[in-house]
C-alpha cells in the first residue's frame, strides 16, 4: 500500500477531497469507506469504484491528467458530499441556498457553469452523481457518468 | 394548524347530556365511533398559510409514551415513499406534547439526517405513542424535526449541514409531519444496525443545542418505525383509496381514506381479479419501469408523498416563468401539445414479478384552476434516473402497500398492487 502510493506525483499533500482531486484522494476515500478499490480503464477515462462492506458504492472518473472530474454514488445513504465535493463544496451549497427548497420530495440538480450535482432516490437507496462539466473529456457524454 | 385537546372536546358534551334536552337538537348529536382501521384523508392547501399542491393529509393523535398528554396533530403528509412518522417540533410544542429523546448506550442523544429525494430532516428520535384511528402504536420511535434548533447541530460528515436542503420548519416541509407508511417497517433496517462504518443516518449527540454528533449504529428497534408495523393488528400494509377528481384542471379538495391492514378486515381484502401486484425489491423497496417504450429499466414506486409523475424525458419541455406562466411551475412538465399522451410499463420484482402498462398523460399546469389544491397529469422530473408514481396515480387507483416481511392473503411484502 506504501509503496504504491509513494509511486504517484501528487502524495506530498494527502488529498482530502474527490471530485477535482487526484488518484491519492480516490485512496483517502477508500480508506473513510473502508472500501475496496476495483479500478477500469476505458478509452478517455478511468473508472475507480470504491465498495464498501456497510453498503455504499462509489465511483470516482480521472481523466487522463489524473483529475477527478466526476463522481457517482449510490447505497443506503447520502454520502459526506462536503468530502466527495472538494473545493466544489461552497459552490454547491451557494447553489442549494439560491435554489431555495424545491420540495423534500422532488429529486434535486444543481447546475452552474462549474458544477453540477444531481441527488435523487429515497430511503435504503440513494443515488447521485456530481461532475465538473469543464473537464469532461473530449469524446465522453455526461450521461455516461453514472 | 388545529390542535384538538380530546379534554376540552368532550367536556361540553357531557355537559350537554346532563342538561338533557332543554334544546331539543342538541342531545342526539354524537356520532358513532369511527371505523376501527380507517381514517380520512384530504388533500387541501396544506397548513394554514402555506399553499401546497397534491399533498394527502391526515391528523395523527401522538402521546408521550404511557400518558394521556396528548395532541390531534393536523396536516400530517400521507407519504407511501418514506417509512416512519417524522413530525415538527414547534408543532409538538404547540400542542403541548413534549417527547423524550432515545439515547443511546453511552447516554447520548440519537440523532438522525433522514434522507428524502430532495432534501433531508434533522433532529432527534424518541419514543411516542401514535393512534391512527383505531390503532394504536406504543413507544414508536418518531423523528422529532428541530426546528428550533434546541438540538445538537449535525456534523461535517451529514449530507443535513447543507442548511439550504434541510426541511425541518412547517412552511419549507408544507406539513406539519410525514407519516412514512410505505413498503418497510424501519427508514433505514439493516443497513444500519452493523456497518462498518457507521452509515451517515444516525448519530449518537452529547446534550443541548452545543451536542457533539457522531455517526453510529442504531438496532432495528431504536430505528424510526412506520407506526402501522408497530399496531396490534391491522400491521401488515395499508391501502391508499382517493376519488378521482371532478375537474381535469383542478379541485379544491380531495377526500379520502387511508384504510390499515391488508386482508385482515371486511373493508381491506384484496380483489381475487383484476388487481396488479407488484413485488418490490426486498433491498430498495423499488419495482421497475420503463418509460415510453425506452429501454432504461428505472427504479420505481407508488409515493403518495410526491406531488407529481417524476420521470425524466429529454424530448419534453419543462416550464418557465415567462408569463403569463406562473412561476410555481418552473421545474414541472409543459408539454408543447398538452395534454401530451404517454405511457410506462410496471414489472415487478421477485416471485411477483407481472406487468402492466399504464396510460397517463401530462397537461400543461399553467392551464390549472390557481385556486385548487389536486390537480391531476401532472409531471415533473426531468433529469431523474427513476420513475414516480406521484399523486395523479392515486386519483385514478386505489393503491395497496404491502409491508416487508408480512404476508396479505397469498401476497408476500413488499409489492405495490392497484
Amino acid at each position: 500500500m506504501l509503496v504504491a502510493v509513494g509511486m504517484t506525483p501528487w502524495c506530498v499533500a494527502p488529498a482530502l477531497a474527490a471530485l477535482g482531486g487526484d488518484a491519492a484522494s480516490v485512496a483517502a476515500d477508500a480508506d473513510a469507506l473502508h472500501g475496496v478499490i476495483h479500478s477500469t480503464p476505458l478509452q478517455h477515462y478511468d473508472i475507480h469504484e470504491i465498495t464498501s462492506d456497510n453498503g455504499m458504492r462509489l465511483r470516482e472518473f480521472l481523466d487522463r491528467n489524473g483529475l477527478v472530474f466526476a463522481i457517482a454514488w449510490s447505497g443506503p445513504a447520502i454520502p459526506d458530499l462536503q468530502r466527495l465535493l472538494g473545493t466544489s463544496y461552497q459552490t454547491y451549497t451557494a447553489a442549494v441556498a439560491a435554489a431555495g427548497h424545491p420540495g423534500l420530495k422532488h429529486s434535486r440538480r444543481i447546475a452552474t457553469s462549474d458544477l453540477v450535482v444531481e441527488s435523487d432516490g429515497h430511503m435504503r437507496a440513494y443515488s447521485g452523481r456530481a461532475y465538473l462539466p469543464a473537464l469532461i473529456p473530449a469524446g465522453t457524454s455526461a450521461a455516461d457518468l453514472r | 394548524m388545529r390542535i384538538t385537546h380530546l379534554l376540552v372536546v368532550l367536556a361540553p358534551c357531557l355537559l350537554c347530556a346532563c342538561i338533557g334536552g332543554s334544546n331539543g337538537t342538541a342531545t342526539n348529536t354524537v356520532p358513532p365511533p369511527p371505523t376501527v382501521n380507517s381514517l380520512a384523508v384530504i388533500v387541501d392547501a396544506g397548513p394554514a398559510g402555506v399553499g401546497t399542491v397534491n399533498r394527502p393529509y391526515v391528523t395523527v393523535k401522538v402521546c408521550a409514551p404511557g400518558s394521556t398528554t396528548c395532541a390531534n396533530i393536523d396536516h400530517v403528509l400521507v407519504d407511501t415513499g418514506s417509512w416512519g412518522l417524522r413530525l415538527v417540533r414547534s408543532v409538538l410544542t404547540a400542542g403541548g406534547v413534549t417527547l423524550t429523546p432515545s439515547t443511546d448506550t453511552q447516554g447520548n442523544t440519537i440523532e438522525e439526517c433522514a434522507g428524502f429525494s430532495g432534501g433531508q430532516t434533522w433532529g432527534p428520535v424518541a419514543p411516542a405513542d401514535v393512534t391512527l384511528a383505531g390503532e394504536v402504536a406504543s413507544k414508536v420511535p418518531v423523528q422529532v424535526l428541530d426546528d428550533t434548533n434546541a438540538g445538537a447541530p449535525p456534523p461535517a460528515t451529514s449530507i443535513c449541514v447543507s442548511s439550504g436542503s434541510v426541511h425541518n420548519a412547517v412552511p419549507e416541509l408544507g406539513a406539519n409531519g410525514i407519516l412514512g407508511v410505505g413498503v418497510f417497517a424501519q427508514d433505514c433496517g439493516a443497513a444500519c444496525v452493523n456497518a462498518a462504518p457507521a452509515l451517515d443516518v444516525y448519530y449518537g449527540c452529547s446534550a443541548g443545542a452545543a451536542g457533539v454528533c457522531t455517526a453510529e449504529n442504531v438496532a432495528l428497534t431504536g430505528q424510526v418505525t412506520n407506526p402501522v408495523a408497530m399496531f396490534a393488528a391491522d400491521n401488515n400494509g395499508v391501502i391508499v383509496d382517493l376519488p378521482t377528481l371532478q375537474n381535469p384542471n383542478g379541485d379544491a379538495t380531495v377526500q379520502g381514506q387511508i384504510i390499515f391492514g391488508l386482508a385482515t378486515q371486511t373493508d381491506n381484502a384484496l380483489p381475487a381479479t383484476g388487481l396488479t401486484v407488484l413485488g418490490a425489491d426486498p433491498a430498495t423497496g423499488d419495482f421497475n419501469a420503463t418509460y415510453n417504450g425506452g429501454t432504461a429499466v428505472l427504479p420505481a414506486l407508488i409515493d403518495s408523498g410526491s406531488d407529481d409523475y417524476a420521470f425524466a424525458d429529454p424530448n419534453m419541455a419543462t416550464c418557465t416563468a415567462t408569463p403569463p406562466n406562473n412561476p410555481l411551475w418552473v421545474g414541472y412538465y409543459c408539454p408543447a401539445t398538452a395534454p401530451q399522451s404517454v405511457f410506462a410499463v410496471n414489472t415487478g420484482v421477485g416471485a411477483e414479478n407481472a406487468s402492466n402498462t399504464v396510460q397517463f398523460a401530462i397537461a400543461d399546469p399553467n392551464s390549472f384552476v390557481a385556486t385548487a389544491a389536486a390537480f391531476i397529469n401532472l409531471g415533473g422530473g426531468q433529469g431523474s434516473t427513476r420513475f414516480t408514481w406521484g399523486m395523479p396515480f392515486f386519483y385514478g387507483h386505489k393503491v395497496y402497500i404491502g409491508i416487508d416481511q408480512t404476508v396479505s392473503g397469498t401476497h408476500k411484502g413488499p409489492f405495490y398492487a392497484y
